[in-house]
């Protein structure tokens, strides 16, 4: 071997698979935190139904609690259950 | 002593108190039985039966009073125009004063039961509540102030001319250090007029100030106008500030040794009318010459001369913040060179500390000069040098935390570094467009942090929480959450290295290999440069691709994107004399391992096999080439072609074994700042709106200044939009239909749910 590797240091960067670039309940992009928060990624994630419509998760439990009866995705009326 | 009420012959009675009286008010020697005898007769006359006679006593006290300061007067008159005249006064006054205080003693029961009855209460008497008494046939008073209001009415009064002017003498001659009454004296006479209207409820000076006062204020006036002018003929501005300082000091001592204390502000108050405010604008005009010639004694001299007067000081803050402007400007202004970014803080800082310290010892910190200093910094900060240009600092300043951050050989030590930091916060602070800095700082940041370049994690963190101070949360946050990357990378590192060591081992590289997962938003950091996918070296291939699934396992709803352009390898090279331990971009990296089974490849095969384009491969090769690792087929100076023909360097040596190639993207290109101003107007665009819609929709309804005002108060803290800006981004949210204009009026906007 002419040339070997020691050691590599790759960079990646990560952000949400979404099918939307926004939040449907608060607008704002995924890549932005909800309003409530300051800091997007591991403080403010996304939460994906089995609709497989996204939401950060703050606005899908703020969402879900203003419901007083059934629990349904604000986008599809289908029931809301989260994906495992 | 009998306490029955019971006749009493008056004229006897008064005969014997007479005497006493007399004797009282001379300071005689009364034995004490005589002075209970008497005092039990004052007793007596006022529980007199079948009637009181307490009226006919006190008629008689006064008129007694009277005959005896008339008599008083006499004596002192004699002694005519004379500083004798005033030594007489005294000694009459000393005695007289003294005698009335014990007689008031001796006319104990009088005063307690027959006057304070008959008084009319002080507030009565202010507002004038009761009586339709007329002042004048006037009310009983106690012994001891009809004494005083004796003393004023028949000494005072028909004196007072011949006093004042005799007083006005003496301190006029005390000026001059002479002395022609002893100051005992000269108080004393001054005092009396205080003293004999003291009892008063309000108005106790309103004899001291109207006999004495005002013309003493009058004349010393006129003395203070005359040395002025005079003064002003035979001295320059130092010797004048120097004598006027003297004389405000000397005026001040002389009015604590004579009057009333009350009195002390307004002779200084007088002084400073006609020996400053009167040459004000004299001064001022002498205070543009010793800003510009920096004449710190001059300055020292003249401030507190002018502090007093209203507005006395603007001209020399004012005069002050263009000087210090015209300075800094000058200082930063020629910079040119390698190390522009340096010379400017260090320039700035010098200006600052410079007449920071001038304000400190000339104007006693005084706030309106520390806020010229202020705004003349902004002022030179701030400053465009053409309308279109950006404002330098922003990236400057950056640039400058930047080369105290980085890893250099030539780096200075730990403490050295953090003082440093510390003190470009003082620059910062003065910039506008802080936002402009922060892009240039994240930026540098993110390649110190992805290129392993800190110099110290303590002084990084240490500048991100002064920025915090300074700035707020919300400025660093961004800058926080990288440092969070790197250390929850770490974590993700060791996780993924002790799985690997559980699973079979095939993987090649084991220890060697590690991932830098930036969270994409907080990272100022630009995609690969198309067309991709880079073609990864299979050496490297499976490493990645185990990460990847490990990644995933850890997380799930997230995508990754390599960034192959920022990451980097450390090669041995095999195939030299020596082994070298070589660090190069993954790109060169991968360039390098094509020759494994070749010794020489044209740049087109190159560029086809690692995927790059052209363009990208010949940027790579180049500082390859340049530092000798590859050949190339052309000539020197010429550039890579497409079939230039690139071969491996056999007889390359160097003296270190362990170095790094320079990559082209560690250097800066001039466009990056370019970037970096448009990456801000974006930015801006996208706050801007943002804070609209916030406003709109909490307000729901707004004019349009109103709504100006609002989102000028929300980005103050980081930069000013200009107006034009706000507009355009209105206009942007209409379009989106986030907002629209109300029916009603033009200028109002409301919120669309
Ligand atoms: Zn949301
Ligand atoms: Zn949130
Ligand atoms: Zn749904």
């Amino acid at each position: 071997m002419k040339v070997t590797i020691k050691s590599w240091t790759g960079v990646a960067t990560w952000r949400w698979i979404a099918n939307d670039d926004n939040c449907g309940i608060c607008r704002m992009p995924f890549d932005a935190s909800c309003p409530d928060c300051k800091i997007p990624g591991d403080d403010c994630p996304l939460v994906w139904g089995q609709c497989s419509h996204c939401f950060h998760i703050h606005c899908i439990m703020k969402w879900l609690h203003s419901q007083q009866t059934s629990h349904i995705c604000p986008m599809c009326r289908q029931e809301w259950k989260f994906k495992e | 002593m009998s306490l029955k009420p019971k006749r009493v012959d008056f004229n006897q009675t008064w005969h014997e108190l007479q005497e006493t009286v007399k004797g009282v008010i001379t300071l005689a020697n009364i034995p004490r039985a005589i002075w209970n005898d008497r005092f039990s007769d004052v007793y007596s006359l006022c529980v007199a039966y079948p009637e009181p006679l307490a009226d006919r006593l006190y008629d008689e006290t006064k008129r007694f009073l009277v005959n005896h300061v008339d008599h008083l007067l006499v004596q002192v008159d004699s002694y005519n125009d004379n500083s004798d005249l005033l030594t007489a006064y005294h000694r009459a006054w000393t005695e007289y004063s003294q005698g009335i205080y014990y007689l008031h003693s001796l006319y104990l029961y009088l005063n307690q039961q027959h006057i304070k009855k008959q008084k009319l209460s002080e507030a009565e008497l202010i507002y004038g509540a009761s009586s339709n008494r007329d002042e004048e046939c006037q009310e009983q008073m106690e012994i001891g102030e009809l004494g005083l209001d004796i003393w004023k009415k028949k000494m005072i009064i028909p004196l007072r001319e011949k006093l004042v002017s005799l007083l006005l003498v003496c301190i006029d001659a005390d000026r001059d250090s002479k002395l022609l009454a002893p100051i005992d004296v000269i108080c004393g006479v001054i005092q009396s007029f205080v003293r004999v209207e003291e009892y008063k409820m309000k108005g106790q000076l309103n004899l001291y100030q109207e006999a004495f006062e005002e013309p003493f204020l009058k004349a010393s006036k006129e003395f203070y106008m005359a040395e002025a002018l005079s003064l002003l003929q035979q001295l320059d501005v130092t010797r004048y500030m120097e004598k006027v300082t003297w004389r405000l000091n000397q005026e001040e001592a002389r009015a604590h040794k004579f009057l009333h204390k009350s009195s002390v502000p307004k002779v200084r108050a007088c002084c400073e009318e006609k020996m400053v405010d009167a040459q004000a604008d004299w001064l001022h005009a002498e205070a543009e010459i010793m800003i510009k010639n920096e004449s710190k004694r001059d300055l020292a001299l003249l401030y507190p001369l002018l502090r007093p007067l209203p507005g006395g000081l603007d001209p020399l803050v004012q005069k002050l913040t263009q000087h210090i402007t015209q300075q800094g400007l000058q200082a930063i202004g020629p910079l040119q060179g390698e190390n522009v970014y340096t010379q400017f803080v260090e320039s700035m800082l010098n200006v600052h500390s410079k007449y920071s310290e001038l304000i400190r010892d000339v104007f006693k910190g005084d706030q309106s000069f520390v806020g010229a200093l202020d705004k003349a910094c902004s002022a030179i900060v701030n400053y465009r040098p053409a309308p279109k240009q950006p404002v330098r600092a922003p990236e400057l300043l950056a640039k400058y935390c930047d080369s105290l951050l980085k890893k250099s050989p030539k780096a200075a030590s730990e403490s050295e570094i953090e003082d440093k930091l510390r003190r470009s916060i003082t620059v910062f602070k003065y910039v506008d467009d802080k936002d402009v800095f922060q892009k240039f700082y994240s930026r540098m940041l993110a390649k110190r942090l992805i290129h392993q370049q800190s110099q110290s994690m303590d002084a990084e963190e240490m500048m991100i929480d002064d920025l915090k101070r300074a700035c707020g949360y919300e400025f660093t946050n961004k800058l926080h959450r990288m440092f969070t990357d790197m250390s929850v990378s770490a974590d993700l590192n060791a996780k993924f290295t002790a799985t690997l060591r559980e699973g079979d081992g095939e993987n090649q590289l084991g220890t060697g290999f590690g991932v830098k997962v930036l969270q994409a938003g907080a990272w100022p950091l630009a995609l690969p440069p198309s067309p991709g996918p880079f073609h990864v070296p299979q050496q490297l291939e499976k490493s990645i691709q185990a990460f990847e699934t490990f990644y995933h396992m850890q997380f799930s709803g997230r995508k990754l994107t390599w960034l192959h352009h920022l990451s980097q390898g450390e090669l041995k090279f095999n195939y030299l004399k020596k082994s070298y331990l070589v660090t190069v971009q993954t790109y060169q990296m991968a360039l390098l391992l094509l020759f494994e089974h070749c010794d020489a490849i044209p740049c087109r095969e190159a560029a086809a096999s690692l995927r790059l384009s052209h363009d990208q491969l010949i940027k790579h090769a180049a500082s390859l080439v340049d530092c000798k690792i590859l050949n190339k087929s052309t000539e020197e100076s010429s550039e890579l072609e497409e079939d230039t023909i690139l071969t491996l360097n056999f007889d390359y040596s160097n003296k270190r074994t362990k170095f790094r190639v320079t990559g082209v993207l560690q250097r800066d290109a001039p466009q990056d700042a370019e970037a970096t101003h448009r990456s801000v107007d974006e930015d801006r665009k996208m706050f801007l709106q943002a804070a609209i819609v916030r406003i709109m929709k909490s307000r729901k309804l707004l004019r349009h200044n109103q709504l100006i005002q609002e989102v000028l108060s929300q980005s103050k803290v980081t930069f000013a939009p200009s107006i034009g800006m706000i507009k355009k981004c209105i206009e942007t949210l209409i379009d989106k239909q986030y907002i629209e204009r109300t029916a009603n009026s033009a200028d109002e906007y409301s919120y669309i749910a």
